[in-house]
């Protein structure tokens, strides 16, 4: 649902946890955009537009509409002589922002891997480990917003802080929890910083530390952290205003 | 959590090469560990204490535990080396180099060696004719043994680590939980612990008390015999190795500055036993760290030196464990993402081994049974996607880049079947222009390096 950008023009995308979802608030110059991310076995649609309506800020510019997805990927992306790139090959809530990354992976991967005249078994079988890896992976990194919570106060949050998640997810979470340790990839759009922004920022707070952390003095840490603050701050004051920024640098043509 | 006491007292076993890097890195870097090394000469199956050669990757493990190119190269008076020479392994083809850099250059997002299929290999010019330049390569250490694992020892006993020379009897195992408490000496003291790390070779003395597990690689690589001997040093001596295919598996000659070492690796079952020479039973452990125990270097994984993993795989292991140092609890959680990294690495390792044998080309009984072994599954994809159309797959904890693999594959004449079309988005000429764009850039730094090479008292390999 679009509205009016009248508040703050943020550099970043809110993501503001709602009784049985979440909804997005993102500030464009000539508007700016809502949604509610909702499960329909929680709350009704109605309920669910009327929740929207209520709490975005600025004046709407159209009605909310609803889109109904099925969360999930295919298990085979490429098949015969019919690759699926984007949303065809699946779907994940826009929480990350994922959508868009996920229809470059394919298409980098089917430029690598593309076939000639014969399409080749093993090219193809990589594309799915390729496409699949990054689905899995994205998955598991959804799945911890809902799951680390803290939430009670809805049926909704009940469900995903006590749900079942995968395997793999567990891991990462239990290992994240001993010592602060991030599960190691290379390749992936969600490296160690995400991870840890998202453990951290929920409460997952390691009971231990990486024993080579007690080796630099504290007096010392504490130094050059402070130098560090003093640094971002000062560079961050020179700073123009986010809305000064883009309208000296990219303003948008009034709309018609 | 049950346990969040945290780890004091580490006992390794083991008194090579292998035993002393990790006692050094763990004080270095955890200094709160009090760290006892119960001591005794390596075994002559212990290949990471004895294989001199090493990658580049050893110059990194040096700089984190505070180890300079002064110490390690001009006192412990190691050579360099930036390679090795394939010699014999592929009949009908040129002998090829496989050196730590990358070959050719590549052009807008286009793969060289793709270029290289349609441009040089038709007309007959190797791969490795587009080798990296020296000053390019990365260098990896020739290692003068005992020289250096004497610095190794001194450094950690500078530190503060502990020396109790004595052999290991048993590990008394707690009846509770079945960890390791002591440590048996031979000589009926106790060394009690909370971790302890086994770096004794092969026969894992310590970690083998806890569980056999040894997953054994034999049908995929088939040598297990294993003999050194030395002549006199080179009075010039090559920055790279050579290593020669023989009837039964291969031998190699490395000139390090103080002698030249050689020592010859085969298959029993193809040439019987030589005299001297040393059993080595090529596999890994398949949970490197159970409890309160871990094994490293040969005690862990044991393979043939073909590319000098031996001591970059010990050197992996001990950066993992100073990084991945869990509590007294030894949470199972924490040493299964351990055990999962390091059997990553040594699986690719084995898969770029074993891709040496079964892409060679040789007429011998070993040779005819070593290129029709069936590959582990990860290397049969890897040459499978390979041979379509020279595209390698990416795995996690891959120890060599995508231009080894390359020198190795394309050297030994494997080639894909198609070139890649994305290829036809450069033209020949393009791609000539980038070539001697790179040869322009080797030509202004090669003179520098050469400089700093000798500053470091080499006799100049280069």
């Amino acid at each position: 649902m679009p509205c009016r950008t009248e508040t703050a023009l943020t550099p970043y995308t809110s993501a503001i946890a709602m009784r049985s979802g979440w909804r997005w608030r993102i500030p464009l110059q000539h508007r700016t955009g809502n949604g509610y991310v909702y499960s329909s076995a929680f709350i009704g649609d109605d309920e669910a537009r009327a929740a929207l309506v209520n709490a975005v800020e600025g004046e709407e510019i159209a009605e909310p509409r609803v889109l109904k997805f099925r969360a999930g990927r295919r298990t085979r992306s490429w098949v015969r002589n019919c690759v699926a790139v984007g949303l065809s090959s699946g779907f994940l809530e826009p929480l990350e922002s994922t959508s868009i990354y996920l229809i470059q992976a394919a298409i980098s991967g089917l430029v690598e891997l593309f076939p000639e005249r014969k399409i080749s078994p093993v090219d193809r079988d990589e594309f799915n480990r390729l496409i699949d890896m990054e689905y899995d992976r994205i998955r598991d990194f959804l799945i911890l917003h809902y799951h680390a919570t803290e939430r009670s106060d809805s049926p909704f949050w009940d469900y995903v802080r006590t749900m079942t998640v995968p395997d793999t997810l567990k891991e990462k979470i239990e290992l994240f929890r001993r010592r602060g340790r991030v599960v190691k990839y290379r390749e992936g759009v969600f490296l160690d910083a995400s991870w840890v922004a998202v453990y951290m920022g929920q409460r997952i707070i390691p009971e231990g530390h990486d024993m080579r952390a007690d080796l630099p003095p504290l007096d010392a840490l504490a130094r050059s952290a402070e130098a560090l603050r003093a640094d971002i701050a000062a560079k961050a004051a020179q700073m123009p205003d986010h809305r000064a920024h883009i309208e000296a640098y990219c303003p948008m043509a009034e709309a018609a | 959590m049950n346990e969040t006491r945290l780890i004091k007292r580490v006992a390794i076993a083991g008194g090579g090469i292998t035993a002393w890097s990790a006692a050094a890195a763990l004080k270095r870097r955890i200094p709160s560990l009090e760290i006892v090394v119960v001591s005794s000469p390596p075994l002559v199956d212990a290949l990471a204490d004895r294989i001199g050669n090493t990658l580049p990757s050893i110059g990194e493990f040096h700089s984190d535990i505070g180890l300079s190119d002064e110490d390690t190269i001009v006192r412990a008076r190691s050579g360099l080396r930036n390679g090795t020479a394939f010699r014999g392994w592929a009949d009908g083809l040129p002998n090829y180099v496989h050196a730590y850099g990358s070959y050719g250059a590549a052009v807008s997002g286009v793969a060289f060696h793709q270029l290289w299929l349609r441009d040089h290999q038709p007309r007959g010019r190797p791969f490795d004719s587009f080798r990296p330049a020296d000053a390019e390569t990365g260098f990896g250490l020739r290692l003068t043994i005992d020289l250096y694992q004497q610095l190794l020892r001194d450094y950690s006993l500078h530190l503060g680590v502990a020396e109790r020379p004595g052999e290991v009897a048993d590990a008394i195992l707690r009846g509770a939980d079945g960890f390791v408490e002591a440590l048996l000496l031979t000589d009926g003291q106790r060394i009690e612990a909370d971790l302890f790390i086994d770096g004794t070779g092969p026969r894992a003395s310590v970690r083998s008390r806890l569980a056999e597990d040894f997953e054994d690689w034999a049908r995929w690589l088939l040598c297990d015999r294993v003999t050194f001997d030395a002549a006199p040093p080179d009075a010039n001596p090559t920055a790279l190795d050579d290593v020669m295919a023989t009837a039964t598996g291969w031998e190699w000659r490395s000139p390090s500055p103080t002698e030249t070492l050689t020592g010859r690796v085969y298959s029993s079952a193809h040439d019987g036993d030589a005299e001297g020479a040393i059993a080595i039973r090529q596999g890994r452990l398949s949970a490197p760290w159970v409890r309160n125990c871990v094994a490293i270097g040969d005690a862990a994984v044991a393979v043939e030196p073909l590319e000098w993993t031996n001591l970059h795989l010990a050197h992996s292991q001990i950066d993992r464990l100073v990084a991945m140092m869990p509590d007294a609890g030894f949470a199972p959680v924490e040493l299964a993402e351990y055990n999962r990294q390091c059997n990553a690495e040594a699986d690719r390792i084995r898969d770029f081994l074993c891709m040496h044998y079964v892409t060679a080309r040789r007429m011998e009984p070993f040779w005819r049974d070593a290129t029709s072994i069936e590959p582990p599954p990860s290397l049969a994809h890897t040459l499978t996607l390979f041979a379509e159309r020279g595209r390698l797959p990416y795995y996690e904890e891959e120890t060599f880049a995508r231009d080894s693999w390359l020198a190795v594959l394309l050297g030994q004449g494997f080639l894909p079947e198609r070139i890649d079309p994305l290829v036809d988005s450069v033209t020949p000429e393009q791609a000539e222009s980038a070539l001697s764009a790179r040869h322009q850039r080797v030509a202004e730094i090669q003179p520098s390096y050469r400089g700093t090479f000798l500053q470091m008292g080499q006799s100049a390999p280069l």
